[in-house]
């Protein structure tokens, strides 16, 4: 199956998961109170992430034909997305600062004068643009990792705590062993060894990051499996299985998305610095900013790559710790109580 | 009631060390300076420069970077050198008396004849007491330039320049029969190694005869010969040096502690921080000035326009060298320090770094602030080459997809604007290049434009539907045609530099992917023969057309010996022609042989020619006779500067700005008053 059609399959699957997401928290009183409570509490932040997840998706859905990409000839036979049929085109030779009307070196004048919102980088490309598509990747990192590292995280915590015994000596040595590691030198091996693409940024990320959660889960997990209705659950006879998924990890669901919305900023975080080391993923905001290095130095300087790159990545990370903090506050049962 | 009169003393003195320790800050504060350097050498010809990387070894006749040849080049004396001034490159005699013809040899061979000069000294050590007791140095004798060619054949020193070198008639089988002899006894390699190489009885073609007399000869000619005897792989080593300093009780090794005979000694070697050469009194132009010998004296012609730049100023024409007393070598990491040092006159000279480039450099002069400060800025092009090189083994862009591909790799060199590209990424410090051959190169020539490197879509388009990829599309797959562009550079800069490429030939409709990978991953595609298009670079070990083109000469194809032919590039025309000017002097039959094979290349396009590098350097007025040489050979003994205007301007440009501190200082003493004025009257 092509790339392309795969990612589309991926975006409806998305899209028929949110809202069947959406149709659950409506029917349960306390998710639908909880997220209207986090409305009320952030509307700007919750519409911000919307407005990035709206734009990766929109990255994401892609088809071949009906483009002219002008000078970029193989353009035509590739699949393109939603925003890569909006700049359309839009190439200039090199440099150009925020709305110029002329190439910053040189001063020729512009195909598309005083349309580049955000300028054009060395090879002419649309700054807005290239943010734009950082956008998907910033979320693919923070989504994928997520999906890897909080599963991880769960099934480890969780049977330590539970089982106890060997296997929470075991997970416990686990943990300590790689909390004992240098973080960042551990998952430049890990990307040198799989290889640089997104997947293995991903995996290697997600191998690195899911102690701390491993951590807070175990340790709730611990308090759940003593309290009267699991001990009563298991005096009935009920399996150990069916007491983990009806009573533990139900009640782990608060931490689970606090988590992955505090986890999320810091993977894209810890993206954008390997980029600045050489292996990050290529699109990504950290990528613009390592190409703006070199930039900053040059007199007169290049500001407007860096500028939009780290708008981009402030404005996203500000609104996902507004999001997750609001959440945190909504479905945290000690802070609801103390509210009340 | 005691305690008293004790507490009193006590705060007395704390009130005196508070007056004291204010007036050190400010008398501290006074004599402030950021002078790295000793007052004592604020007057002295001492030349200030940077290393970045302590250089690997020393050995001369492994060292082969320009780091390493900053210090070896200088310590090491050669047989040749070239002239200082004249271009193109022309040797000189050095230690030899005269620059050796070629003597034909029955059976094809060639032999050269060297002559030393009588009396030449080795600099001052204590390993020459392993040849006497009490002996601190000893003449060249024409036995330790022998020793040197046999520690090139030797496989225990590893050096990197035994091909060439084997054009000496017995080369190989001198470095065989002492790797036989070491593996059959291993007594024998613990032996110094002058010792095994007379038991295995010398190098064939390397014959002493006499103390000063040397007759090198060559299985068949290969003229340039003679400029490996300019470069220190071949300068006379005592066999003392080698065989006392082996890293043992506390010794350096020999790769660490160079003795030669050059016009400067290593006197200091922190790999860590600093590098000194001082002047060597053994020098043979120190000794016997009278000799006038082209080498130790500054020269009194250069070529056209050298007089009018100051560089044939009566005041040094005919002078003893050297003129600088002393080279300091600084360690810098990082470019940006290391330019501001400059700036302030704390390094002679400095290369201009990119991100300052639009500052010092203004439509293609120094900017009139940096000439203000009595800086120049002296541009060279370096002979060099960088280009995109294609394999020619790959089945779709090589040779053995005949016209099609030929075509496919001309559509492609017209599409890339080399103007364009130095100018985005290396400040337009580049020539395009036409040929293989760098401008100063015999067979260069301004005037030849190659039909293929000039930017023409149109033709492009052309070419490519002839290759039967219309539009781009492969008939195979109705799809772009798929390449790949192969680089070990995985920064995101590396990778915008060929975007540059690839967004040209996307305009053709050709698919090039961007595959970065390591070093070595790379190293093993290229060992692999899996890859199709890659960028490489070339600087010109010696100036001879035949050091460019052997790098599309079969034999030295990467996949048939490994060899620096990385495009695989095949064509028996071609090598005919090759071997045909390799060995020829240089007249009109050489550069014939030239054009010929600069048309087989043009047709069949194994590589993109991209550009020669420009050197741009800064150095400070103070700085005399400076003359880039673009090939990487230390010329500090020509090289002279005015000490006292140096210290002059330094001080002019490093006055510190004191009022801050004082200002600091001030406001902590109005600070302080209140409280001890309190603290004084409540004591009362």
């Amino acid at each position: 199956m092509e790339t392309w059609v795969l990612s589309n399959v991926v975006v409806v699957l998305l899209i028929a998961g949110a809202l069947a997401l959406a149709a659950f928290v409506r029917r349960n009183r306390l998710w639908s109170s909880a997220f209207a409570e986090l409305w009320r509490r952030r509307p700007v932040a919750v519409a911000v992430v919307v407005l990035y997840v709206a734009v990766a998706l929109l990255d994401s859905v892609s088809w071949v034909g009906g483009f002219e990409a002008g000078e970029d000839a193989v353009a035509a036979h590739e699949a393109q997305s939603v925003i890569d049929r909006l700049f359309e085109g839009t190439r200039e030779r090199s440099y150009s600062a925020p709305l110029a009307d002329a190439e910053f070196y040189g001063g020729a004048a512009l195909r598309h004068p005083g349309s580049h919102v955000f300028g054009t980088d060395i090879l002419g490309r649309d700054v807005l643009y290239l943010t734009l598509k950082g956008a998907r990747v910033a979320l693919l990192i923070g989504g994928i990792t997520s999906l890897i590292a909080i599963p991880l995280a769960l099934l480890f915590g969780v049977s330590a705590g539970y089982f106890g015994g060997r296997i929470d000596d075991v997970v416990f040595f686990l943990m300590s062993t790689l909390a004992s590691m240098p973080g960042l030198l551990l998952l430049i091996a890990l990307i040198l060894a799989f290889g640089k693409s997104t997947l293995s940024v991903c995996f290697a990320l997600g191998v690195t990051s899911w102690v701390g959660f491993c951590r807070i889960s175990r340790g709730e997990t611990l308090k759940l499996r003593e309290l009267d209705y699991v001990q009563a659950a298991r005096a009935l006879g009920v399996s150990e299985v069916r007491i983990l998924f009806r009573h533990i990890l139900p009640n782990l669901a608060h931490l689970v998305i606090i988590t992955f919305v505090l986890m999320f900023s810091g993977l894209v975080l810890s993206e954008a610095i390997l980029s600045w080391l050489g292996i990050g993923v290529d699109g990504s905001w950290g990528q613009m900013i390592d190409r703006a290095r070199d930039e900053l130095s040059r007199d007169p300087v290049i500001w407007w790559n860096l500028g939009a790159a780290g708008l981009a990545l402030f404005g996203l990370l500000l609104a996902v710790n507004f999001v997750g903090d609001a959440l945190r506050d909504v479905l945290d049962p000690r802070t609801v109580r103390e509210e009340l | 009631m005691a305690r008293a009169p004790v507490r009193a003393a006590l705060h007395g003195f704390r009130v005196l060390g508070s007056l004291l320790l204010g007036l050190a800050s400010g008398g501290a504060l006074g004599a402030c300076t950021n002078n790295p350097y000793p007052d004592a050498d604020a007057e002295r010809k001492v030349l200030y420069t940077v290393f970045r990387e302590a250089p690997r070894t020393l050995d001369p006749a492994v060292a082969y970077t320009t780091a390493s040849h900053q210090i070896t080049g200088n310590v090491y004396d050669t047989l040749l050198e070239y002239h200082y001034l004249k271009r193109p490159y022309e040797l000189i005699p050095s230690l030899a008396e005269a620059v050796p013809e070629p003597r034909p040899l029955p059976g094809g061979g060639v032999a050269y004849g060297f002559r030393l000069r009588p009396e030449l000294l080795y600099q001052e050590d204590p390993c020459f007491a392993l040849g006497g007791e009490g002996r601190t140095t000893r003449t060249v004798v024409a036995a330790d330039v022998a020793f040197e060619l046999m520690r090139i054949a030797d496989p225990a020193v590893n050096s990197p320049v035994t091909e060439p070198f084997s054009n000496l008639a017995g080369f190989r089988e001198f470095a065989k029969a002492l790797a036989a002899r070491r593996e059959a006894d291993p007594e024998f390699g613990e032996r110094p190694p002058h010792e095994q190489y007379a038991e295995v009885g010398g190098l064939e073609g390397v014959r002493v005869r006499g103390e000063l007399e040397l007759e090198v000869v060559l299985r068949a000619p290969y003229p340039q010969i003679l400029f490996w005897f300019a470069m220190p792989f071949t300068a006379p080593v005592p066999w003392e040096a080698v065989a006392y300093y082996d890293g043992d009780e506390g010794r350096p090794r020999f790769a660490d502690h160079p003795v030669g005979t050059g016009p400067y000694r290593l006197a200091l070697y922190d790999k860590q921080f600093r590098m000194v050469l001082e002047r060597n009194p053994n020098w043979y132009g120190a000794l016997h000035p009278e000799w006038q010998a082209p080498g130790a004296v500054y020269p009194s012609e250069g070529e056209p326009g050298d007089a009018e730049a100051g560089l044939l100023d009566p005041e040094y024409v005919g002078r003893a060298l050297p003129f600088i007393e002393r080279v300091e070598f600084r360690r810098e990491k990082e470019p940006i320090p290391t330019f501001n040092k400059f700036l302030q006159g704390y390094y002679d000279s400095a290369g201009i770094i990119q991100e300052s480039f639009d500052t010092v450099v203004r439509e293609d002069r120094l900017s009139p602030e940096m000439a203000e400060l009595g800086m120049r800025l002296e541009k060279s092009v370096n002979p060099s080459v960088f280009y995109l090189g294609f394999n020619m083994d790959d089945p779709v862009v090589g040779t053995a997809a005949g016209e099609r591909s030929r075509k496919l790799r001309q559509a492609m060199s017209l599409m890339v604007d080399v103007e364009e590209w130095t100018r985005l990424f290396i400040n337009g410090r580049g020539v395009p290049a036409q040929t293989p051959l760098p401008p100063g190169l015999y067979g260069y020539e301004a005037d030849y434009a190659n039909p293929y490197r000039r930017v023409d879509p149109e033709r492009a388009r052309e070419l490519l539907a002839e290759a039967g990829y219309p539009g781009g599309v492969d008939p195979a797959t109705g799809r772009p045609l798929r390449l790949t562009f192969d680089t070990a550079d995985t920064s995101a800069r590396g990778r915008t530099t060929i975007e540059f490429f690839v967004n040209a030939w996307r305009e053709l409709g050709l698919d090039v992917s961007i595959e970065a990978t390591t070093y070595n991953q790379f190293q093993q595609k290229v060992e692999n023969g899996a890859y199709q298009i890659f960028q490489w670079g070339w600087v010109a070990d010696y100036p001879d057309p035949e050091n460019f083109y052997f790098l599309l000469w079969s034999e030295m194809a990467r996949s048939k010996s490994g060899g620096p032919n990385t495009a695989n590039f095949s064509d028996r025309r071609f090598d005919r022609l090759y071997r045909a000017m390799k060995t020829r002097p240089n007249d009109e039959r050489r550069i014939a042989l030239i054009r010929e094979m600069r048309t087989i290349l043009e047709r069949e396009r194994p590589w993109i020619e991209l550009f020669h590098r420009e050197d741009y350097a800064l150095f400070h007025g103070w700085l005399r006779n400076v003359k880039p040489f673009g090939m990487s050979f230390p010329m500090v003994k020509y090289r002279d500067l005015d000490a006292e205007r140096r210290a002059e301007l330094r001080t002019a440009w490093n006055r510190p700005v004191r009022w801050p501190a004082y200002a600091l200082l001030g406001t902590g003493v109005l600070i302080a008053i209140p409280g001890f004025v309190t603290f004084f009257r409540e004591r009362q």
